[in-house]
């Protein structure tokens, strides 16, 4: 028997005939950066999930999970990997407590389908994320990436709002932490750990939300401005007030062509400030912010309601999502940076795609400091590699002087060879690397995607 | 190391007159507001990152606990040094060094005073918004270390939403920067994992805090009722209406009494329960959510509903919560408080059971409670002379932690596990969870550096 009939015969005990897959051209589709599984696993529990991991532990085999796979482009090019675990069947609620406000859900379960359930309960309610994907992405692929959105501003990201966990640690331990309480100070708050950790030092399984009472109201408005430097003055005034929109976004006019609701619009830059709140608050923002749009330059005022408004932000989340599909060599890029530098990130990100004659377009949440760009690439990537590259290095060294970072969410593996994808390295590193090694002494979970390259 | 070598070798760090060794000094240093009585070798006063660093390298070169330490409001233990070595107190490294509107962020030193920092931004039109009680007298750190609350979590959440970046002396004398000003800095979410951490993890020597402009609007309102029920069921319903106020506080009776011998506020010294009650946003709807709040409170039996008229009445109502501790303080010689956190539902249940364990121990509870974060404050009455009064007094404690951990909550939702509740600690976690958590020590402290026998209970045997 040869090591991948063994292992797939041993992962078949654990979770069943049906749900183990070693069919080479399925898993060539599966590959993470070029490297191909040698075998996807669907297990069915946290039991099972916890079996196939402390398997692999004692075998010292890679293990990569995946949701539904809109993220797995993210991080470093894995050293290795043996197994594929797939979170979908892992799909259960395992709190509904719409009174105290609180929904568990396991990894596997789309945050699209947890967010129609909610909208049905009593005078509807949800949880506060809309990061990428909306459609596609699982809570647990969410979570582990610490994705958010544009409402973030308004109601904070998944350190805020997240209760619990369960996680399945690298020695097959299922940990629990937190609780479903607000205030817990019982322990090390390992969900903070948890968050955003790429499944290096545990597979996120479940997880206990905090969840909203949906807005009575809620409206969006659009600003088309001539210049950069008014629209960032027109947000950065908002940014400073005491209206709290949901949301402080900034298109550029490659990415507002893009979106239906502001193809038509004339203006160089688009700003997207979305209301939510009480009828009388909304009733007045609506009316406040057109005027002061108006004085800060804005060349005009569209307003978004019911379903205009729905789409626009869904729309919005999942505008690389076409591009993605249409250029193989498609790059995205995260940037994070100090709230009052807007208009010299969106400025140099501008200038550098010029500069390097790329075709890139940008969104950006002033509210959040946080600014993607996307570069939709053809097919000659190879001419261009050295462009982009060249690119990608500046713009890091940028958000660096900005009091930021960059991450290359997704790249071809030409690019990811020759970048830092987690940006520059930061003096914290010392400790990413110490929790690595003591909670995952064999390097299993994950191996080189993570920041630090462990 | 024999202890006048340490002395002198700390003096050259910091100075002669920043390290402190006299008897009273000593006795003074060695405990905080909890129960606990601990006794440091020493305690240190650092003006610098580098002179912690330096100090922190000297106590793992020589092997001594370092214990961080600032106003020592601490009321689980955390900040008393149960196994001597140096109490490093934090008061010369106070300062707010720098208010950066543009960017929404203060920085400061950890010693820094929380009212001290909210006054300073205050003039800039922000808040910084975690409140607990002690504010007067904590300092920031202290207020990271533990994950302090308040009473304005209910929608604005806790120290550790509002602590972005730090700078952290590690056990080996390393500095380090975690998060930032920005959001979403690359790699584990330090300092999500450093605060309530109890100062077992890193010495914190700058924190970068969210600071948010404050609010048009404020109402705060007081019910007042005949019944505990009714006010837990009022927090139920607003809940249940979908507003998301700032505040919702209750004390009971015992409570009330103490805080109107007090301060005499106002409060009707026979009502059961009182429940506090503050939105704030925009001033558009507000006068309407306030007359629907009204309503939500008379239709469960309100006894009486003041609205606060103005900023004077405002802050009367708010003086009365703020000192429900130091009244009740004023009952007996000492009391016991746990902060354990129950499902809100479960409230009116929890606090009934608490009643009960307080009649089967023979013991006075006065109860003051975050009603909308379902955290109880019990406060257990006793004098600790008499012996057996105070062993009554920690088993009731442990039976209040066991029926909340019980109920489906937490043991502690703000004051820490610190040693008071180390016990407390298998009843909401597993062996597995626990050794996950002692990794997590392991990787950051492998040496056991900072303030050993603390928050983790000790491995059992194999």
């Amino acid at each position: 028997m040869s090591n991948t009939e063994k292992l797939a015969s041993k992962l078949r005990e654990i979770v069943g005939e049906a749900n183990v897959i070693e069919d080479p051209e399925k898993l060539k589709a599966l590959a993470v950066d070029g490297v191909i599984p040698k075998v996807l696993v669907s297990p069915g529990t946290i039991d099972e999930t916890s079996k196939v991991v402390a398997y692999a532990n004692a075998e010292k085999l890679a293990v990569i999970p995946m949701g539904n796979g809109s993220k797995m482009a993210l991080g470093g090019i894995p050293r290795k990997l043996d197994i594929l675990l797939s979170t979908r069947r892992l799909n259960r609620y395992t709190d509904y407590d719409i009174a105290n406000l609180t929904v568990g859900v396991e990894c596997g379960v789309t945050l699209a389908e947890i967010q129609a359930k909610l909208a049905g309960e009593g005078r509807g309610y949800f949880i506060p994320l809309d990061p990428q994907h909306s459609q596609r992405a699982t809570v647990g692929g969410i979570v582990a990436t610490n994705d958010s959105g544009a409402k973030r501003f308004l109601y904070g990201a998944c350190r805020d709002f997240i209760l619990g966990m369960k996680a399945v640690f690298p020695n097959g331990d299922i940990v629990a932490a937190g609780g479903k309480a607000v205030k817990n100070v019982a322990g090390y708050d390992m969900t903070k750990l948890m968050i955003g950790s790429m499944g290096a030092v545990g597979m996120i399984c479940e997880i206990t939300f905090r969840i909203t009472p949906k807005p009575d109201a809620e409206a969006t408005l659009l600003f088309p401005f001539d210049g950069l430097k008014e629209a960032a003055g027109f947000l950065r005034k908002l940014l400073q007030s005491k209206f709290y929109p949901a949301s402080l976004e900034l298109l550029s006019a490659g990415m507002a062509a893009k979106l239906p609701a502001t193809s038509a619009l004339k203006g160089n830059f688009i700003a997207a400030v979305a209301l939510d709140g009480i009828e009388e608050a909304v009733a007045r923002l609506k009316k406040d912010l057109s005027e002061m749009g108006r004085q800060e330059g804005a060349t005009d005022v569209v307003v978004l309601t019911a379903d205009g408004h729905r789409e626009f932000w869904i729309a919005y989340r999942d505008i690389a999502d076409p591009l993605a599909k249409t250029h193989p060599n498609f790059i995205s890029l995260k940037a994070n940076f100090a709230l009052s530098k807007v208009m010299e990130m969106v400025g140099a990100f501008e200038t550098g795609f010029k500069e390097a004659g790329l075709d890139g377009a940008l969104f950006c949440s002033a509210g959040n400091g946080i600014l993607r760009a996307v570069l939709p690439l053809g097919d000659d990537l190879g001419a261009k590699t050295a462009a982009v590259v060249g690119l990608i290095g500046r713009l890091t060294a940028e958000s660096v002087k900005n009091g930021g970072n960059l991450i290359v969410e997704r790249a071809p593996k030409a690019i990811k060879e020759k970048v830092n994808v987690w940006g520059q390295t930061r003096s914290d590193v010392v400790v990413v690397r110490r929790l690595k090694e003591r909670l995952d002494p064999a390097g299993i979970l994950n191996p080189g995607r993570y920041v630090g390259g462990v | 190391m024999e202890k006048e070598k340490m002395i002198q070798e700390l003096a050259k760090i910091v100075g002669k007159e920043d390290v402190m060794t006299s008897e009273m000094e000593l006795q003074l240093y060695g405990y905080d507001a909890s129960l606990n009585r601990g006794r440091p070798d020493c305690i240190v006063m650092p003006a610098s990152t580098e002179e912690v660093s330096m100090v922190v390298k000297f106590a793992r070169e020589n092997r001594i606990p370092v214990v961080a330490r600032g106003a020592g409001t601490n009321l689980s233990g955390g900040s008393s040094p149960t196994q001597g070595g140096i109490a490093l107190l934090f008061t010369r490294m106070n300062r707010i060094l720098e208010i950066d509107v543009e960017n929404q962020r203060v920085v400061v030193e950890p010693g820094a005073i929380t009212l001290d920092i909210k006054g300073a931004i205050g003039k800039y039109g922000y808040l910084y918004h975690p409140d607990p009680s002690s504010e007067k007298a904590t300092t920031i750190a202290g207020n990271l270390g533990e994950n302090a609350g308040g009473a304005h979590c209910f929608k604005y959440g806790v120290t550790s939403n509002h602590v972005l970046g730090a700078e952290v002396v590690l056990y080996d004398g390393e500095v380090i920067e975690i998060g930032g000003k920005s959001l979403d800095n690359p790699g584990f979410d330090l300092p999500g994992l450093l605060v309530g951490s109890e100062g077992t993890l890193g010495m914190v020597t700058k924190l970068t805090l969210r600071m948010m402009p404050k609010t048009e609007a404020v109402k705060t309102m007081l019910a007042i009722y005949d019944t505990i029920a009714d006010g837990a069921n009022t927090v139920s319903d607003i809940v249940k209406a979908g507003m998301i106020p700032t505040t919702l506080e209750m004390m009971d009776n015992l409570t009330i009494k103490a805080v109107e011998a007090a301060y005499h506020v106002g409060f009707p010294e026979d009502a059961a329960s009182i429940l506090l009650i503050e939105l704030d946003g925009l001033k558009d709807g507000m006068e309407r959510l306030t007359d629907e709040v009204v309503a939500i409170c008379k239709k469960n039996n309100v006894r009486e509903v003041r609205v606060a008229k103005n900023e004077a009445e405002r802050e009367k109502i708010w003086a009365g919560r703020k000192g429900a501790f130091g009244a009740v303080g004023r009952l007996r010689p000492n009391y016991l408080v746990n902060d354990p956190t129950v499902p809100r539902t479960r409230l009116p249940e929890a606090l009934a059971q608490v009643v009960e364990i307080g009649k089967k121990y023979n013991l006075p509870i006065a109860n003051v409670f975050h009603a909308g974060d379902g955290n109880l404050h019990p406060l257990i009455l006793f004098d600790e002379r008499d012996k057996d009064e105070l062993d009554r007094v920690h088993k009731a404690a442990f039976e209040i932690m066991k029926l909340c951990a019980d109920m489906g909550g937490t043991i502690s939702g703000e004051h820490g596990i610190g040693v008071e509740k180390l016990k407390g600690m298998p009843l909401i976690f597993s062996e597995k969870d626990i050794a996950a958590m002692r990794n997590v020590k392991l990787a950051f402290d492998p040496e056991d550096v900072y303030n050993p026998g603390k928050l983790l209970p000790v491995e059992k045997a194999a």
